[in-house]
């Protein structure tokens, strides 16, 4: 019983500081205040309420999903003429802080 | 040594307290910003310094409506595909949640070297920064025969509100196989494709209920936006129907009566059942009032949207020279968070960050078929300048039309939501 305790413990913070790991790469240079500022540009279109049609909700995003869409829309995998165009000016800094920022809200 | 006068001594004073902490804060006050306009520029920049200031700054939205309806989508409930309730935003989001002062009154005048707005009451309010967003007013003499009079006949309906009600009844009651008249702006003006989305939305309307109407564009230029885009879905949509007919070939509008409904040009005199005449335009009056103005618009510092007639006043969307941008509602937004940011930082020392403008217009041709526009700026010393852009092609596949209409909605949320939520 206990070992099993132990044993799942161990697994569940392996995975726990892999995600840390992991964002924090993905992360870097990261600022919360500027991923703020920044997320004006998103919510003209994406409904700040979460409340939008026909554009989908990005607030409450997690950090991975939210880069991955982004980088796709840059390198014009997903298609999206608005969408190809913000991610085009977004650089690392400015998608991880976005990426924090978004994560953070509801 | 120069004599010390009481002026400069006040001078100095005010100087070095701006040295050591803001000016207001040193009187015991908050710093007050005053926006006058609360639509698209003004209802975002109040809201946006008020939200990020939390609390650190005093922000007045004086408005002189209750309730703004939107002249984006205004062209969509022409063509029935929204009701008049939709367009219609009030002013409790930005007083409730975000501590925004709302007045609605009209700014009567600004002093701007006392940094006082005066009221239509004759109240009056002190800024230390002050945003004016009024939109525009217009040139009623810039078409020979109009005038203020002449707009309840034939309505322009480019402030949205009562004279968008009144030409959608034109419109449905306008006689069988009538003519319909529209004479769109010259440049510049709000909204590019706005007029050619409303004859488009028109066209919808009479293909439902009054499929023999003709549509005659008298255009004052010889090309305008998304022109290949609308050709094309005109043609798709309502051939025959609307006859575009471009300045060069009618040679100018020399005349309108509007007691006869006609319209004279060189080529012709057009003869009208139902009409809507949409003049040339200039800043909202009141920006003319505070000096900021160099003719009919407002030049700008495109760093910061400051006016480069006065540093404590922030000219935005409509109203301001903000070449390479469209008037846009969507121009105006972008332009008000790079204004909030600016005043902000210069009240309360906040971080200020480089300005990013961008826009996108998108509009219906018919149901289901919608196009779009938009493009990236920066600020370069001299204008805002396009960094990127983009625009729907002509023969797209009707699914991405549709899913462009789609996201058209989902703007028109979020951008209302941005504003008064
Ligand atoms: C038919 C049509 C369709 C359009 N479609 C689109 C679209 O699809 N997308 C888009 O992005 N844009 C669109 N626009 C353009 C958009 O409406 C404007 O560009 C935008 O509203 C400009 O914002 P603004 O803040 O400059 O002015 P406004 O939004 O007009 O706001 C000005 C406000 O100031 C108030 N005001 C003025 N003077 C005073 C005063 N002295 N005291 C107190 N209050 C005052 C007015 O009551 C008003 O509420 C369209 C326009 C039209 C006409």
């Amino acid at each position: 019983m206990k070992s099993k305790f132990v044993f799942f413990s161990i697994i569940i913070l392996l995975l726990f500081s892999n995600k840390i790991l992991a964002d924090d790469k993905a992360l870097a240079g990261a600022d919360f205040e500027y991923g703020q500022h920044l997320s004006g540009e998103c919510v003209t279109c994406h409904n700040s309420t979460g409340l939008g049609q026909g554009i989908p909700k990005i607030t409450g995003m997690k950090t991975a999903v939210f880069i991955k869409k982004i980088l796709a829309y840059k390198t014009k995998e997903k298609d999206n003429a608005v969408m190809q165009m913000v991610a085009d000016r977004l650089g690392e800094v400015e998608i991880n802080s976005l990426a924090l920022y978004l994560s953070k809200t509801k | 040594m120069a004599k010390i006068t009481r002026r400069t001594f006040v001078g100095v004073m005010a100087a070095s307290t701006t040295a050591l902490s803001m000016p207001s804060i040193a009187f015991g006050a908050l710093p007050r910003v005053v926006v006058i306009g609360g639509g698209a520029g003004g209802a975002t920049a109040a809201k946006y310094i008020a939200k990020d200031s939390k609390g650190a700054v005093d922000v007045t939205l004086v408005e002189a409506s209750k309730r703004y309806y939107t002249c984006f989508f205004s062209n969509l409930y022409l063509g029935d595909f929204r009701n008049y309730g939709s367009i219609g935003h009030n002013y409790y989001g930005l007083a409730v949640n975000h501590g925004v002062n709302m007045v609605h009154e009209w700014a009567s005048s600004v002093n701007s070297a006392e940094k006082k707005v005066y009221l239509g009451s004759g109240a009056t309010v002190s800024y230390d920064k002050l945003v004016i967003s009024p939109g525009i007013d217009l040139k009623f003499n810039s078409v020979n025969g109009y005038s203020p009079e002449a707009q309840s006949i034939m309505p322009h309906a480019w402030k949205s509100g009562t004279q968008v009600q009144l030409l959608k009844n034109q419109v449905k009651g306008m006689k069988k196989g009538g003519t319909f008249v529209m004479v769109p702006p010259p440049n510049p003006y709000r909204c590019p494709p706005g007029p050619y989305e409303r004859i488009s939305m028109i066209a919808h309307q009479f293909k439902k209920t009054n499929p023999t109407a003709k549509i005659v564009v008298l255009d004052p230029k010889n090309k305008f936006s998304k022109q290949g885009l609308f050709m094309e879905g005109w043609q798709k949509h309502y051939p025959g129907m609307i006859e575009w007919i471009s300045a060069d070939t009618h040679g100018g509008i020399k005349k309108i009566n509007t007691s006869t409904m006609e319209f004279e040009t060189d080529l012709d005199t057009f003869k009208a059942d139902a009409a809507s005449v949409i003049p040339a335009q200039q800043a909202g009056r009141i920006a003319m009032n505070a000096g900021v103005n160099k003719g009919d618009w407002c030049p700008i510092v495109p760093a910061s949207m400051q006016s480069q007639a006065d540093e404590n006043i922030y000219v935005l969307g409509d109203a301001s020279i903000a070449k390479s941008m469209p008037k846009s509602g969507f121009s105006a937004n972008s332009q008000a968070k790079v204004a909030a940011n600016h005043i902000r930082g210069s009240l309360t020392g906040s971080k200020v960050f480089a300005p990013r403008f961008a826009n996108t217009c998108w509009s219906l041709v018919a149901t289901n078929d919608g196009i779009k526009v938009g493009a990236n700026y920066d600020a370069k010393p001299d204008k805002i300048n396009k960094t990127s852009g983009f625009i729907s092609k002509t023969g797209e596949d009707s699914n991405l039309r549709k899913a462009t209409y789609e996201e058209s909605i989902g703007w028109y949320s979020g951008i209302t939501s941005d504003m008064f939520s």
